[in-house]
């Protein structure tokens, strides 16, 4: 899972960055509000956070361009604005979320993985795939209630497969969902990192389509073909 | 719509306007009869001269030898005067002729009356006219010619007396309805006075109707063109206005802007500190958390009494409901809330509004709300009435509830609802605090949903 952090004051932004990568997710950071809207606009983010007094460029009409071209991830807007008129006019603009300054860690780290869990359009902070089961809140991967240690890449490759899971994803989009902007992309490693996470769970559960991607399968006997 | 008051612009014209119109009419009055009366009386003086000639002109005079051998003349009339109640008995029309021993001749009319003797000594072969009584009682004009005729020895009076009492009906007669007409005329001024002052006075009218408009808060200026009297004033009015907007703007501002200028640091410190183990961390964890609840309730605060009472502010309170409803059910997605509002219409059938800004109502209804959603079990109930003249907002839910003796506490000063729960605490601190600024109120109480009641009472605009 790949975030996109607009904050000004370089402090912030570091708190942010370091809290965000601890919980597995690659994370880009920009400071002022044209790099950032350039960035939201052309990689592929699943999460925003969004402060709105930015240099250059407000928020807000960054938040508005955003939708009105099409972008639809989800975005936390993380302001010292509190007032509910702000927090109206910020959802007006497209936001998902709203927390206000100063705020706890954690909490921007719940709201985070809830709009994450919500776009995937899963209800419950538990994804299951036969017996493969990612506790989001607690960024864990159980095999059959079995702890299954992760290094950090392969904990986002297969948390944004279970995300996904039953849709066929390409070398590509997970080059683009799993590093940070200035890291050297290589889709060849992607490879590498599948293998490495079939040995560790089940080979069959990740299936190679030829010429497209990869795609997590739904055992069938697990009464949950979605696929 | 005529409004008199004790002190009015109105009622001192009026007022004056009355006074001198009622004196030049008096005095008109006055003037107008007293000419009337006295051309009435020149007409019948000349009447009573032309008639005394006649006798004059009729008279005739023989030698008489009397017992006491002094030669004295006795008149006639040569013809009778043509006027028949010369003959009539106590008509009211006489006439005499006498020397100075006594009436020589007398009209028919006399009968055996005389008419009074007279002194007209003063005026040689004048004439004067008197009023006398007459035998009967009667008011009469007399005219008096003493003359001195050749052949005949001594002045001689003659005297006609006319009955006078028709001519001085004439001029009561006059003074009645001209009494009549000036009065008629004076109302007619005294309402064209009324009439112009209310058209004059009209700009002035204007400019209540349109400060009630800004105080009500269906205006933001004073609309219209005004008199060039009254224009400097309304431009006035409008500055002020405008002066007073700005100032509210900048004071809003200014406070938020120093929020906002705190609450980046905080944030920084806050999650700097909550690396730290230890006693230093812990007491840094602390002191951010007691920053930003003064930061927050002193901005509240301030931006709300930048605002509270001032002239013309109104917001409809339906539209800040369904707008809070809509952000607050996309922020409480997990789980659901269920927000359901009842009532907005008043018994006029206009929405019902809060007297005060809506960036106020906004955030107290904003408090409450998502305090209700997140502390609620899936339901939360706003009720919008008016009672008693107020504005009351009942927000429901049907979460845990309040215990009683833990209701008060929640309101004193700063103290927090749960420490589990995010945000500074302080919500219904500050809605009970700006309420307070507005003169309103903010209770507590056990809802019939099973969760808390909050209850706001606020000002309602007209």
């Amino acid at each position: 899972m790949r975030l996109l952090v607009l904050e000004d004051d370089q402090d912030l932004a570091r708190q942010l960055r370091a809290a965000l990568t601890d919980a597995g997710y690659a994370v880009d950071v920009a400071h002022d509000g044209e790099e950032g809207h350039f960035l939201g606009d052309t990689e592929p983010y699943d999460a925003v956070i969004l402060d709105l007094g930015l240099p250059t460029m407000d928020g807000i009409t960054i938040l508005q361009q955003w939708r009105r071209d099409g972008r639809d991830m989800p975005v936390l807007i993380l302001t010292a604005r509190d007032r509910w008129s702000d927090k109206v006019s910020g959802i007006d603009a497209g936001a998902d979320d709203y927390l206000a300054k100063p705020f706890h860690v954690e909490e921007m780290l719940a709201r985070i993985r809830a709009l994450l869990r919500r776009a995937a359009g899963h209800a419950s902070n538990e994804i299951q795939c036969g017996p493969l089961r990612l506790d989001i809140a607690a960024s864990k991967v159980t095999l059959a209630g079995q702890n299954v240690s992760l290094t950090a890449l392969e904990f986002r490759l297969l948390s944004y497969l279970m995300h996904h899971q039953g849709k066929v994803i390409s070398r590509t989009e997970l080059v683009e969902h799993l590093y940070e902007q200035d890291f050297d992309k290589d889709s060849n490693t992607i490879e590498v990192f599948v293998g490495r996470l079939r040995r560790k769970t089940q080979a069959s559960l990740i299936e190679t389509v030829r010429g497209l991607g990869y795609r997590l399968v739904v055992p069938s006997d697990d009464g949950r073909d979605d696929g | 719509m005529l409004s008199v008051q004790g002190n009015s612009l109105r009622l001192r014209l009026i007022a004056m306007a009355a006074l001198w119109c009622t004196v030049a009419l008096v005095v008109a009055w006055v003037v107008l009869s007293a000419l009337f009366a006295d051309q009435v009386r020149r007409g019948f003086d000349d009447r009573l001269a032309a008639l005394l000639e006649g006798v004059v002109a009729a008279s005739e005079w023989e030698e008489q030898e009397d017992a006491s051998q002094t030669p004295s003349q006795t008149p006639s009339l040569r013809r009778p005067l043509p006027d028949p109640r010369f003959q009539q008995p106590l008509s009211g029309w006489y006439w005499q002729i006498s020397d100075d021993s006594g009436p020589l001749l007398r009209s028919r009319s006399l009968w055996d009356g005389t008419l009074p003797k007279v002194d007209a000594q003063d005026r040689k072969d004048g004439r004067i006219f008197q009023d006398i009584v007459g035998p009967n009682g009667l008011p009469l004009r007399m005219a008096v010619q003493r003359l001195t005729l050749t052949g005949v020895k001594g002045a001689i009076l003659f005297q006609l007396a006319g009955d006078s009492t028709a001519s001085k009906a004439d001029i009561t007669r006059f003074d009645q309805l001209l009494a009549i007409a000036l009065v008629v005329l004076g109302l007619g001024l005294i309402a064209a006075m009324v009439l112009q002052v209310q058209i004059g006075l009209r700009p002035l009218a204007q400019i209540g109707r349109s400060l009630a408009a800004i105080r009500a808060g269906r205006a933001e200026q004073l609309q219209g063109a005004f008199p060039s009297e009254i224009q400097p004033l309304a431009d006035e009015i409008d500055t002020l206005l405008g002066h007073q907007a700005a100032v509210i703007n900048r004071a809003r501002g200014h406070a938020g802007d120093l929020a906002h200028a705190l609450k980046t640091p905080l944030a920084v410190l806050g999650n700097e500190a909550a690396e730290v183990e230890g006693a230093l961390g812990a007491q840094v964890r602390r002191q951010v958390v007691e920053m930003r609840r003064q930061v927050d309730r002193h901005m509240a605060r301030a931006r709300t009494a930048a605002a509270a009472g001032v002239l013309g502010a109104r917001c409809e309170v339906r539209p800040v409901v369904d707008e809070l409803a809509r952000v607050l059910g996309r922020l409480h997605q997990d789980p659901g809330v269920e927000i359901t509002i009842e009532g907005s219409v008043s018994e006029g059938g206009a929405n019902v509004a809060f007297a005060g800004e809506r960036e106020d109502l906004q955030e107290m209804l904003g408090n409450l709300m998502d305090n209700a959603c997140q502390w609620a079990g899936g339901s939360v109930r706003i009720q919008i009435s008016v009672r008693d003249g107020g504005l009351v907002i009942a927000v429901d839910d049907n979460g845990p509830g309040l215990p009683p003796e833990r209701r008060a506490e929640v309101l004193a000063r700063g103290g927090r609802l749960d420490e589990s729960k995010p945000g500074s605490g302080l919500g219904l601190t500050i809605v009970a605090d700006m309420a307070e600024l507005y003169q309103g109120a903010l209770g507590l109480g056990k809802s019939d949903l099973g969760g808390l009641s909050v209850r706001l009472t606020l000002p309602l605009a007209p």
